[in-house]
């Protein structure tokens, strides 16, 4: 049992803005104080410090091929050694680290939960054995679902009935926890050495378009009544003139709703949120797409913003990996993986002076600043965008103005002309980015527990040494930038693993899953799927995770 | 004043020790608590080695087998270090300036990605002299490695500047993704130059030539694989 004193609490999904309060803690969870016995607590004295709930990260790459195949080919990032065997496990990695840096550093940071935004079906025993090799965080994994063939007939011959059984069918046998749609058809396409460039292309060797799989995909998520909404990563990502793409996408979202949350989550859009033909005249399209977000009520979409210095591009979207490479002349990895999906893999740094890198930065602020607070989350995509360490970066800058300036003044003048970031006033409060890195993104997945102290909540607590009523965010940025680095407490399940920035208790934390296989008749598919399985490297029987082989399974039922 | 550092026994595991002529100018006791990993355990160097002084020189002087310690004369930037017998690998790693000199046989990685100064082998040399870490994009950018006796494979992979005279032969796949600098190899070798974009490397015996590299009056020019303008020539 935990009593948490004096603490200053910043709570938004419960409404509490920067109150002197004491929290409990018991079993795991945060209690009324009647349900301690007070003389039984551990006593943590948070007089003059900021007490918010453990971070959430929406969307990162953290576990499964896509990162291990990173790690491999850059044996450069595997020479930063960040921790010796010990007490704790050896790590090491510069922006890609090894399974147990992740758990470390989320949360000497004060994050307690962590996403792997793109799985492959049939990699997902890869990416449970992943997740459960990293400590102190909760976890989960999106499969991925906008180029697997059988999703296509499903589309194809209009059957929503079988489409869903599908998605509960590979949802359940991946242990995983949502839809995730990669560059819908294009990965596909890709397959033939081609891409699709707008949402009415023909997939090649299938009668359906980009449109049709993401909003087959979004009535099929809604008609199960997932937790989570569909999570797109749109199509022509990181091509100057997308943006356009990307809001004719966010508008798919038109004519469905849920009371709960967004119907449509659009990720990384800063990659997605480029105006012009080329780079030598890209501009950014952030306004345009900030204003058809803020105007629609059942979309949220991640920033995926790029920090400088080294990051490694790695999505499903096989083909922009392959132009990235071509750009760039980098190191490239080409994954196939059989009749779901593909992927890529390239080294990039951002470097300030390149006018295209800084317009990457600037645009992904610009999202941040001028979209809600209700429906902007904070990622870096990581590690497309680079570390998830510099989390606090991001922080401090949509709170200060006046770092901005600071910051404009050592990046290619280019952003100038080419964005709106310097005429952006803009300075999000406290309680704005707490919500964005805590309750919104809790919300976002559909996670009820997660994100924030209310009676009942996970007890997955932040101190940080930062008291909100006497701290000015606008000035003293370079105060809040230290003090979120590095955590005062991180209290994960009711046990204090982090204290005054150091790692003291290793603790393993769950992996949520759902299932809604009750919501379908996951019978209407099996014909189709034992007829797929001809074309598999495995058989139907050995495909999928089983429960128990996962450490600290949760299992989310849908009914 | 010259250090001589002595082992006290045999390794059972490799020592990682950055031994520079640094150390040269610290006190014996000074020197003996100087840290070094022992596998995975740091210890004082005291607790390995003998340490002794000797003449005024800022010199180091390694007497006996180094065979098994790693990063001699890593990041070095003057001063000399002679080694009376073999050393371990990564020996004049990031070196910038001075001199080493090895009377026995370095193991592989030796003087990777050095900036400077001079190395030289009387033995044999193992793999990947003067070449890039793995993932790197620059290996050796200048400074001489002399090796008397012979050499093993990766010879001055993606090396950008300095020189590399070999008296013996070496391996395959010299001066791969080469870019500025010089090979010089007295003995024979294997396949030479692949991915090479510059630089220059002379060979007096026998070697595997590439289908992508052009005759011309200069030698064999390529790699034209990579629009390459490297010279492989004999002399
Ligand atoms: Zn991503």
């Amino acid at each position: 049992m935990l009593w948490i004193k004096n603490g200053i609490v910043v709570d938004p999904k419960n409404k509490i803005k920067a109150e002197k309060m004491d929290l409990f803690v018991k079993d795991g969870k945060i209690v009324d104080e009647t349900k301690v016995k007070k003389q039984d607590c551990t006593v943590i004295d948070a007089s003059g410090k900021l007490v918010v709930a453990g971070g959430v990260d929406m969307h990162a790459h953290i576990a499964g091929s896509k990162i291990n195949t990173g790690r491999t080919m850059r044996p450069e990032e595997m020479r930063v050694v960040r921790n010796i065997a010990g007490k704790f496990r050896a790590t090491v990695g510069r922006v890609l680290l090894t399974a147990p840096a992740i758990g470390y550093e989320y949360a000497k940071m004060g994050y307690t939960t962590s996403f792997e935004a793109a799985q492959p079906p049939i990699g997902a025993l890869h990416t449970h054995e992943e997740l459960d090799a990293i400590p102190m965080i909760d976890k989960g994994a999106l499969p991925v679902f906008g180029n697997w063939h059988l999703v296509f007939k499903c589309i194809e011959e209009k059957n929503m009935e079988k489409l869903k059984a599908l998605v509960a069918w590979a949802i359940e046998r991946s242990k995983g926890f949502g839809v995730k749609v990669v560059n819908p058809g294009g990965v596909e396409a890709w397959m033939y050495g081609g891409n699709v460039k707008s949402l009415d292309d023909q997939v090649p060797g299938f009668n359906v378009t980009p449109r049709e799989i993401i909003t087959w995909l979004i009535k099929a998520n809604e008609e199960l009544g997932l937790p989570h909404s569909v999570h797109l990563h749109c199509n022509n990502l990181g091509v100057p003139g997308n943006y356009q793409t990307t809001i004719e996408s966010i508008k798919l979202a038109n004519g469905f709703s849920n009371a709960k949350r967004q119907v449509l989550h659009v990720t990384h859009v800063q990659f997605n949120a480029y105006a012009g033909s080329s780079w030598r005249d890209a501009g950014s399209g952030a306004a345009e797409i900030a204003k058809v977000v803020n105007s629609m009520d059942n979309v949220t979409i991640d920033m995926g913003q790029p920090i400088f210095g080294h990051a490694t591009a790695m999505t499903g979207d096989a083909p922009f990996q392959f132009s990235l490479h071509k750009l760039i002349g980098a190191r490239w990895s080409n994954k196939d993986t059989e009749v779901e999906t593909g992927a890529g893999i390239v080294p990039i740094g951002y470097l300030p002076n390149n006018p295209v890198h800084a317009l990457q930065w600037a645009i992904g602020l610009e999202l941040g600043l001028l979209v809600d607070s209700n429906k902007v989350a904070l990622t870096t995509d990581y590690p497309n965008g680079g570390p998830f360490t510099e989390y606090p970066y991001v922080m401090a800058m949509l709170m200060s103005k006046k770092m901005r300036e600071g910051e404009l003044s050592k990046v290619n003048a280019y952003v100038q002309k080419a964005t709106g970031l310097t005429s952006i006033d803009v300075e999000k409060t406290l309680y704005e980015v707490i919500h964005m890195t805590r309750s919104l993104p809790a919300k976002i997945l559909g996670l009820e527990n997660k994100g924030h102290l209310g009676i009942g909540a996970d007890a997955d607590i932040a101190i940080y040494n930062l008291n909100p009523l006497e701290t000015d965010t606008s000035k003293e940025f370079e105060k809040v930038y230290k003090m979120f680095k590095s955590a005062e407490y991180t209290i994960k399940g009711g046990e204090i693993i982090v204290k005054g920035g150091e790692l003291v208790k290793e603790v393993y934390g769950r992996t949520f899953w759902v299932d809604a296989t009750k919501k379908a008749d996951i019978q209407a598919v099996m014909p189709d799927i034992r007829e797929y399985f001809n074309y598999y490297s495995v058989q139907l029987g050995n495909y999928g995770v089983e429960e128990r082989w996962i450490k600290k399974p949760a299992r989310i039922e849908v009914v | 004043m010259a250090v001589v550092i002595k082992p006290k026994k045999f390794f059972e595991v490799c020592v990682e020790a950055e031994l520079t002529p640094e150390l040269a100018l610290r006190s014996v006791d000074e020197v003996k608590k100087f840290k070094v990993y022992y596998g995975n355990k740091v210890v004082e160097l005291g607790e390995l080695f003998e340490v002794a002084k000797q003449g005024d020189e800022k010199k180091l002087i390694l007497d006996g087998d180094f065979s098994r310690v790693k990063w001699i004369g890593a990041r070095m930037v003057d001063g000399e270090i002679v080694v009376k017998g073999s050393v371990g690998a990564n020996c004049g790693a990031f070196m910038r300036g001075g001199k080493i000199t090895i009377e026995g046989n370095a193991d592989d990685w030796l003087g990777i990605e050095m900036a400077g100064g001079e190395i030289i082998v009387k033995g044999n040399a193992g793999n990947l002299v003067g070449c890039a870490y793995y993932g790197d994009a620059v290996g050796m950018t200048a400074g001489k490695i002399i090796i008397e006796g012979n050499a093993g494979n990766y010879v001055g992979e993606k090396m950008n500047g300095g020189e590399i005279v070999i008296k013996g032969n070496a391996g395959d796949f010299i001066g791969t993704e080469m870019r500025a600098g010089v090979i010089e190899i007295h003995g024979s070798c294997g396949f030479v130059g692949g991915d090479m974009r510059g630089g220059e490397i002379r060979i007096k015996g026998s070697f595997e030539l590439l289908p992508t590299f052009k005759k011309t009056e200069k030698g064999w020019v390529g790699d034209v694989n990579v629009k390459g303008e490297g010279v492989i020539k004999t002399f």
